[in-house]
């Protein structure tokens, strides 16, 4: 039986004693660690190999999951009721689930088997349901002479089918495929060479946006790159890409009068709407861009920096320097806080209006690639 | 090709199959099968031809680009050979002396 159906309060406070040994919850032993419907929770993930659930009100850890297995990727993506946190880990092979309440494991996936590897390049994502789980999993079979790769696939896992779970369908689709994204169509976003969307039920697959393949003429733009590395934008449900390419004013390859600019892919999950423009010129990197929930034409993005750019105005509004390199940027629902993360051990929180920090979260361990989303618990 | 002479029958055969059309494409197989199949050298400068722009410092992107075989030459193979390098150092920006290095079994 889900977990899910267990907690229907409101309120749910845990006895921490018993509770945490039963589930592998190593509590950080900061006092309340009451979780609250309706309220936001920051889920990320670092070495030795934790999940860490941060209360957003008071920026406090309130609890870290020991995910089995090795750390890497450590995709990570909330269940829409916000209780689950599935985690792909074990060197980007297995998925775990957890009751971010108390740690309960409640699904997991082992996707290799026999001489079969199975890697999932960061590809991780829930239906607005709940109901499915799905991952682009990129099969070798290990011959005693040879690697024979495979075709990759989507694969949908039941998430009701809790411990051990299977995939329950597979269809084809393109190599290359990372950030993935579940549409309210229930149709699945794949960000690869181009984006494209699958239909889970048929395998049906249609253009969203070509990339690498777009149709601007090659000796006036170069193919965007795109870098589809972590995922965000729960906070305004929408998938979010941005991308480089370059303008040629004079001829391919005469960098005088070439314009350089960032570029960003856009997807309303409710809508399916997808907005694909440059945004700003490129004048630093940002990994990662959030939209401001209060304002769709401002957006920000995290690198060595983080910024403030306009979508309209194609203009950067404001920069502020980080105290080192952080990969990945979210946001609270009310639009009132950034968290930058990914990299190092600690959270940077800044205020979106100035861009100035205004706080931290130290973590036991290293980030590196894992995801930071923000889960909001509901009823 | 005309210049080698197939040694083996795996050469013939792949000789053979140039020869008739039927090679199998070349397929994507960094990451899959680890880091080592991996051609990235890793960034010496930025894309402006400076410094500022690469990851600041080295420690809190070298789990970062470990992890996802962005640096197949610097740091063990963690995706296939050596999975469990590093693991049990948690911070690579205050524990990087306790990162070790890795030499071949002496069997």
């Amino acid at each position: 039986m889900k977990l899910t159906q267990m907690y229907k309060a409101s309120a749910i406070t845990l006895a921490l004693g018993s509770a945490a040994l039963l589930s592998g919850c190593a509590s950080t032993g900061s006092g309340d660690t009451a979780m609250v419907a309706g309220k936001e929770y920051l889920l990320t993930s670092t070495r030795p190999n934790l999940l860490h659930v941060v209360d957003v009100e008071t920026n406090k850890l309130l609890r870290s999951c020991k995910i089995p297995g090795i750390f890497g990727s450590n995709s990570i993506v909330p269940s829409p009721d916000g209780r689950i946190a599935y985690v792909l880990t074990n060197k980007w092979e297995d998925v775990y689930g957890f009751d971010i309440t108390n740690c309960e494991k409640v699904f997991s996936a082992k996707q290799s088997y026999q001489n079969v590897q199975i890697k999932t390049i960061i590809s991780l994502a829930v239906s607005p349901d709940g109901n499915e789980l799905y991952t682009v999993q990129n099969p070798v079979v290990k011959h005693a002479d040879r690697f024979e790769v495979q075709q990759p696939r989507l694969a949908v896992f039941n998430t009701a089918d809790g411990l051990n779970a299977r995939a329950k369908r597979f269809y084809p689709v393109d190599r290359r495929i990372t950030k993935i994204g579940a549409m309210d169509n229930g149709e699945v976003i794949l960000g690869g060479a181009d984006l494209k969307a699958i239909d889970p039920k048929t395998g049906d697959i249609r253009v969203l946006k070509k990339l690498q393949n777009w149709q601007r003429p090659a000796d006036k733009w170069v193919a965007p790159d795109a870098f589809a590395m972590q995922a965000q934008g729960e906070h305004v449900g929408e998938y979010i890409l941005p991308y480089f390419t370059i303008k040629w004013n004079g001829a391919p390859g005469e960098m005088e009068k070439a314009e350089f600019w960032w570029g960003m892919n856009r997807i309303d999950l409710a809508s399916g709407k997808l907005e694909s423009n440059e945004l700003v010129p490129f004048e630093f990197i940002f990994f990662n861009l959030v939209t401001d929930p209060n304002n769709p034409d401002i957006v920000y993005g995290a690198f060595n920096n983080l910024s403030k750019h306009s979508v309209s105005q194609h203009k950067t509004l404001a920069t502020e320097d980080l105290e080192h390199t952080y990969y990945t940027i979210n946001m609270t629902r009310d639009g009132s806080r950034l968290y930058v993360g990914g990299t190092s051990s600690d959270i940077s929180i800044h205020d979106p209006k100035t861009l100035k920090k205004t706080g931290s979260i130290q973590l036991p361990g290293d980030m590196s690639t894992a995801d930071m989303r923000i889960a909001r618990l509901r009823d | 090709m005309k210049h080698l002479k197939s040694f083996n029958k795996k050469a013939q055969l792949l000789e053979k199959a140039v020869a008739d059309g039927t090679t199998e494409d070349v397929v994507a197989m960094q990451t899959v099968v680890g880091c080592t199949s991996t051609n990235d050298p890793g960034w010496e400068v930025d894309p402006f031809g400076g410094l500022g722009s690469l990851c600041q410092p080295m420690e809190s992107d070298l789990y970062g680009c470990a992890d996802a075989c962005w640096w197949p030459a610097q740091v063990p193979d963690t995706m296939s050979t050596h999975p469990g390098w590093s693991q049990d150092v948690a911070k690579a920006n205050e524990d990087w002396r306790q990162i070790d290095s890795v030499f071949p079994d002496e069997d």
